[in-house]
């Protein structure tokens, strides 16, 4: 028995990559570093993601992206907007299924487990991948009832243990200091950079492993910014982080790798370009697209 | 015709009227710092932004239209006052005196009271409410999150529009031959309350649609990404906020079920003596009772002061749950921190 469970243990993560060569993932592969292995040591991949297409309807909004998330980096998306890369975002905790008429091809593994498989659970997924949104999205409750929520409908009761979680996860995401006293007041109170950090506190609370961050930052200022910037390098340490940013100096200052997608003429699907470290794209792209376009000459 | 509307314009006289030292002014300021200085202070005290023929037909028609948009909404609303007024005028001090309201009613005798009628309309529109609310709700979740654009969808979309079209007074005739007599209730409350629900639940279901659709999607979304199950989301995030909606549509729909009278008549009852506590016996809300009053009130011989002050005790009673229900929608709404 206690050797089952060491095999299934063994087929989590980055192991799977060296245990399950017929899934055909013996390798990490970067686009921009084809010859290349990935073997940087203790680093695993979180995400492994093969020839994913995306469709709303007829359209096909993503063609063939193939991309390995490593673990407990950040991954910036870039791209000049509609290339598809919040759809991208989207795909990665399958809220693209709140979409009529949204369909999914290609292998999306999470530690190695399909996650668009049949017996598949959303439900679980998304614990596991949180998401932080464009616009900040607290519920029109208190601060302390917005983070409490995941963990109560995990159905944890108890005052003392729903206190921690709240303690907690507000001083990972940098806010206890300024809302320990106004746990009790509406959410939506809070500034729009205090809001924005509590939506990733209300993730926080229910111990993902990937954070996703589509485009958090647009619709707040400079030093509000400024701190999630810092939040999410200190984040990082605990989770694996994916954010979309249309703002290539954010994805320069706190990425570690950078996928630039691209959509190449009205119609067509968006597809990625390039993918690598983040130094390495930003100073020596390989593709002339994503010079053209880091150096503003479109997009 | 653009072009032709520009040529009226200038042929009218459209041309900005600018005065001489204004145009010095921009076309002198090569003259260096100085004069051009000089120049624009004596333009500016030459006077404001005049208006050509055209802005001023344009501020005349501006302002007529807003007299006639003032005179029309002064016109209905003075028909409000009106009829609010005739009501009071007639009814109020019959309807304010606690021997009228609290009192038993009198056949044959003059200086009967209308409790039981009072609690006949409550009575009725809490059951009434009790039916119809879970109903529409459950349906309007349904319809706005489970539903989608399916077949099924659009056909209980039309069939309560259908709903929502047919007279009260067929709706009174239906129940009175399924629930009073095909079902056997008799002149009942739950038989009018029954017959009441389908009166409205189109309506209840449609104002939850809206409230439930007014949430913001980005609420289920990050209800959702929290990994909580679409009901769970629903259940938690999206119903409490819809609720200042969801409560504001039940009280208007309290409004109408006490101010409805012709699916009541045939299901309820016009005249009762006993105070109708239990759903199971016959009743008179206030809206038949007054029906009641002006058509046979032969036997009453104050007919026309009971029916006058139950009129106006109606009407205060309508106007006063709407507006309570605008208010406790605002304050739960402020509660939970939006700024309106």
């Amino acid at each position: 028995m206690a050797r089952i469970f060491a095999v299934l243990g063994s087929l989590r993560g980055d192991r799977l990559l060296v245990e399950a060569p017929e899934k055909g993932i013996t390798r990490h592969r970067f686009p921009a570093r084809r010859d290349e292995r990935f073997d940087a040591p203790g680093e695993g991949i979180k995400f492994h993601i093969r020839d994913l297409s995306l469709f709303y309807g007829k359209r096909k909004v993503l063609e063939n992206i193939t991309i390995d998330i490593p673990e407990r980096r950040i991954t910036a998306v870039i791209g000049p907007s509609g290339c598809g890369k919040s759809s991208f975002l989207r795909c990665l905790n399958r809220m693209n299924d709140l979409v009529e008429g949204c369909r999914v091809e290609g292998e999306v593994l999470l530690d190695g487990e399909e996650i668009y498989g049949r017996d598949g659970d959303v439900t679980s997924l998304r614990r596991r991948v949180g998401m932080v949104f464009q616009k900040p999205n607290p519920f029109p409750k208190t601060v302390y009832e917005n983070v409490a929520f995941g963990p109560r409908v995990l159905g944890i009761k108890d005052r003392g243990v729903l206190d921690g979680i709240v303690e907690n996860s507000l001083r990972r995401a940098a806010l206890w200091e300024e809302v320990k006293d106004k746990l009790r007041e509406p959410a939506l109170a809070l500034s729009g950079g205090q809001q924005q950090r509590l939506c990733i506190a209300r993730v926080l609370a229910v111990e993902p492993e990937v954070i996703l961050l589509d485009e958090p930052c647009s619709a707040l200022d400079p030093v509000a910014t400024q701190r999630i910037e810092d939040l999410l390098a200190e984040l990082k340490e605990k989770y694996t982080i994916v954010i979309v940013t249309h703002n290539m100096q954010q994805a320069a200052r706190v990425s570690d790798y950078t996928a630039f997608f691209l959509i190449e003429k009205q119609g067509d699907p968006g597809r990625l370009v390039e993918f690598g470290e983040t130094g390495a794209l930003f100073t020596a792209p390989a593709d002339e697209r994503t010079e053209r376009y880091i150096t503003g000459r479109f997009g | 015709m653009e072009r032709a509307a520009w040529t009226t314009a200038v042929k009218v006289g459209g041309m900005r009227e600018v005065e001489p030292g204004a145009t010095g002014a921009a076309g002198g300021g090569w003259l260096g710092p100085c004069g051009a200085q000089a120049r624009v202070e004596k333009g500016v005290r030459r006077g404001s932004v005049k208006a050509s023929a055209a802005h001023r037909r344009a501020a005349l028609a501006d302002r007529l239209a807003t007299a006639g948009i003032w005179a029309l909404s002064i016109l209905a609303l003075s028909t409000v006052a009106l009829v609010i007024g005739a009501v009071l005028w007639k009814g109020l001090g019959t309807a304010l005196s606690p021997a009228f309201v609290f009192g038993k009613p009198q056949a044959m005798r003059e200086g009967g009271g209308v409790w039981p009628m009072v609690v006949s309309s409550f009575h009725l529109s809490l059951l009434t409410l009790a039916l119809v609310v879970p109903l529409g709700v459950g349906a309007a979740v349904y319809m706005s999150e489970f539903a989608g654009v399916g077949r099924l969808a659009r056909l209980v979309r039309f069939g309560a529009d259908s709903l929502s079209a047919v007279p009260s007074v067929v709706f009174g005739i239906f129940g009175m031959v399924v629930f009073v007599v095909y079902l056997g209730l008799g002149y009942s409350l739950l038989a009018g309350a029954l017959t009441l629900a389908l009166l409205n639940l189109p309506t209840v279901m449609r104002s939850a649609e809206e409230s439930i659709k007014a949430v913001p999607r980005s609420y289920l979304e990050a209800a959702l990404a929290t990994g909580c199950t679409k009901w769970e989301a629903v259940k938690r995030v999206v119903l409490p906020v819809a609720v200042p909606g969801i409560a504001t549509g039940a009280i208007l729909t309290a409004g109408r079920i006490v101010g409805e009278s012709a699916a009541v008549i045939y299901t309820v009852g016009l005249f009762v003596r006993r105070v109708p506590w239990s759903p199971f016996r016959p009743a008179a809300p206030m809206a038949a009772n007054i029906w009641h009053m002006y058509t046979e009130g032969a036997l009453v011989p104050d007919w026309f002061r009971v029916a006058s002050g139950e009129a106006a005790l109606l009407l205060l009673i309508v106007l006063t749950l709407n507006l309570v229900a605008r208010t406790t929608a605002k304050a739960v709404r402020k509660r939970m921190g939006y700024r309106d």
